[in-house]
């Protein structure tokens, strides 16, 4: 295990912890080790990036850290509480709580305009609709989207549906924020707009992880979590 | 409740978003429901005016007529005949007649020769006949008690009679049976079910014992019944009538129902409206089939927008309820354009053909819950596969 200069500070919770984590595709000849072994802590108030070659492990890494997946061998613990033996509806339950998500590709739902799009991040959770139209007004505002709430995903650049996908995934007031290459599919004025953001919504008790393999934006975290060949080979905090 | 709310917010927000999807979903379980209901309403309305003929005089009229196994002339029946029927409990109205023989009908003396060929019936009756009949009076009134108390000669015609005679309603005429005049009092309606009637003359009992029948007896005995009987229970009645009335005694009885034919008349072809019934179920089962396949290649379409749902925290069975409250809507709003389309089929139809419009009332929700079934049954699989996509792969992560 290479965990190089793991920040671990007495008497705080990490609020999401890999154990000896693998994950492995396929079985016998054929199984390919996607992750080897991978412990990790995420701590509050943590602006990490995770970076590495294509191959590396690092969307295995991004899909496990958001319960979107369970791994082949390890725990994963999730606010003090271990998800790996969770059935699916429970970890659902978990990742809606506590995760929230930006991905490369946006992923807006295309009918519904900027407000509809925040607001389904807030479905089924015993909202009325007015208070659901309330936060997701408020999280537009957050990321300068107010004025263009009613405008749906064909009518906003490229940059303000990123920053529409992040007021989704703001509005249920996540501990963990997981962006998935956030930058990828957008210029270097969006991309700068992105990451400003992106550092802003970091705080004392959330943490922000950022999946990338653009070195500028991996230089943007104070923690730098270094991926190859499903392992992870550098730990490295920067003092702020 | 809430979650309910919320669920419906989204199934419905999902339809209206695509539209032209949603309205080629539509057309499926529209078509199969809209060609049902046209089957079984053209089939119906086809025999539209006989069904309502049939509601009109009812199917409960029984018939009793009085036959001789020995070959006597005018086999009668017994004095209490009235008396003996009411026993049957099923028995609600009973009218007597007894048809009178050699009689010649004309409407004046100097006509005798021209009407003397075409023999007239003349029916002695009984004040209820026309009640117990549901015929109505076109004009003047019918035989009452006072007619029978002071044995006037008073005479209703039959409709046919009365255009033969060129009779005006209202007009004061008179009718000669065997030369005895007779005041015409009224005029009777069609008889659908007893058609002789419209070109009889009637008389009261007791006018016709002093006039045309030589008896002993306080009375003229009766040769007919009209019965009467609890609607659905004719057949018992009929038979328990034959028992009742007879009793044991030397002259048969026979009895007819009289609607039975005119209800068989009415019956739609039930061979043509199983094909086309069964048709329309195809059409649904097709429509059906339709759907999963539409709704299937949707999935894949959204399969981004179901992973970003569920790693928002969707849960599996809220993603699957979620599509099948799609399938659900689009089986009821297809139920009911297809009822509409059917019933305007139905309308468009019976106004050409020119038949009455009829359209049994359980087919509206029988229809639309067949659309929704079908509906439902059909969203099943793609919801279910909606439900066990893995966010990880459709959102495909770089």
């Amino acid at each position: 295990m290479t965990v190089v200069d793991e920040v671990t500070r007495v008497g705080v919770e990490p609020l999401l912890e890999l154990d000896t984590v693998s994950r492995v595709y396929g079985t016998g000849e054929a199984a390919v080790y996607a992750l080897r072994d991978v412990s990790l802590r995420i701590m509050p108030g943590d602006f990490v990036s995770i970076v590495g070659p294509s191959g590396s492990g690092k969307s295995t890494m991004l899909g496990l850290l958001g319960c979107l997946d369970i791994p082949t061998s390890g725990r994963i613990i999730v606010g003090g509480k271990t998800v790996t033996g969770l059935d699916d509806a429970e970890r659902t339950e978990v990742r809606g709580r506590t995760i929230g998500f930006v991905f490369q590709q946006f992923h807006l739902i295309p009918h519904l305009d900027a407000t509809g799009n925040v607001e389904t991040a807030l479905l089924y959770r015993g909202l009325s609709r007015a208070e659901r139209r309330l936060r997701a007004m408020s999280a537009l505002n957050q990321v300068g989207l107010g004025r263009r709430h009613d405008h749906r995903p064909v009518q906003l650049s490229g940059g303000e549906q990123q920053r529409v996908a992040l007021a989704r995934a703001l509005v249920t007031e996540p501990k963990i924020l997981l962006a998935d290459e956030p930058t990828g599919a957008l210029d270097s004025q969006n991309a700068e707009n992105v990451m400003e953001l992106l550092t802003n919504l970091q705080s004392p008790e959330r943490a922000v992880v950022i999946v990338t393999h653009a070195t500028e934006v991996a230089d943007a975290a104070y923690r730098k979590v270094s991926m190859r060949d499903g392992r992870i080979v550098n730990d490295v905090t920067r003092v702020r | 409740m809430k979650t309910f709310r919320d669920l419906l917010r989204v199934a419905l927000t999902g339809l209206y978003a695509r539209k032209v999807r949603t309205l080629l979903l539509l057309l499926g379980p529209m078509i199969g429901v809209a060609a049902i209901i046209a089957a079984v309403g053209l089939t119906d309305s086809a025999k539209g005016d006989l069904k309502e003929k049939v509601n009109k005089l009812g199917t409960n009229l029984i018939g009793v007529a009085a036959s001789s196994s020995f070959g006597s002339k005018d086999p009668t029946l017994p004095q209490d005949v009235i008396a003996r029927s009411q026993s049957v409990y099923t028995v609600t109205s009973v009218a007597e007649i007894r048809e009178l023989s050699n009689i010649i009908v004309t409407p004046y003396k100097e006509a005798k020769d021209k009407y003397e060929a075409v023999p007239i019936p003349v029916v002695a009756s009984d004040i209820q006949l026309p009640s117990v009949l549901k015929v109505q009076l076109i004009s003047g009134r019918w035989l009452n008690e006072f007619d029978d108390q002071v044995v006037s000669r008073s005479a209703v015609i039959g409709i046919g009679l009365a255009r033969q005679f060129s009779y005006l309603p209202g007009e004061v005429r008179t009718i000669e049976l065997n030369g005895i005049r007779y005041g015409v009092v009224g005029i009777l309606s069609e008889v659908e079910l007893e058609p002789s009637f419209d070109n009889a003359v009637f008389i009261g009992f007791p006018s016709a014992k002093a006039d045309f029948v030589d008896t002993k007896d306080d009375r003229i005995l009766s040769n007919k019944l009209y019965v009467r009987s609890k609607e659905g229970s004719e057949k018992v009645t009929a038979d328990a009538l034959r028992v009742a009335i007879n009793l044991g005694g030397p002259n048969q009885v026979t009895t007819d129902i009289k609607s039975e034919a005119l209800q068989l008349a009415a019956q739609s072809d039930q061979q043509i409206k199983l094909i086309v019934v069964s048709m329309g179920i195809l059409a649904s089962i097709v429509g059906g089939v339709g759907i999963a396949n539409v709704m299937s290649i949707s999935v894949i379409q959204r399969s981004a927008e179901i992973g970003i749902r569920r790693a928002l925290g969707h849960t599996r069975s809220i993603i699957a309820s979620q599509f099948l409250l799609e399938a659900l809507f689009i089986g009821l709003l297809g139920g009911i354009c297809g009822v509409m389309l059917g019933i305007l089929s139905i309308f468009i139809g019976a106004t050409i053909a020119g038949w009455v419009f009829v359209l049994a009332p359980w087919l509206i929700p029988a229809g639309i819950a067949l659309a929704m079934v079908i509906s439902v049954v059909a969203g099943l699989y793609p919801s279910v596969r909606a439900a066990r996509l893995e966010p990880l792969e459709t959102l495909r992560l770089g």
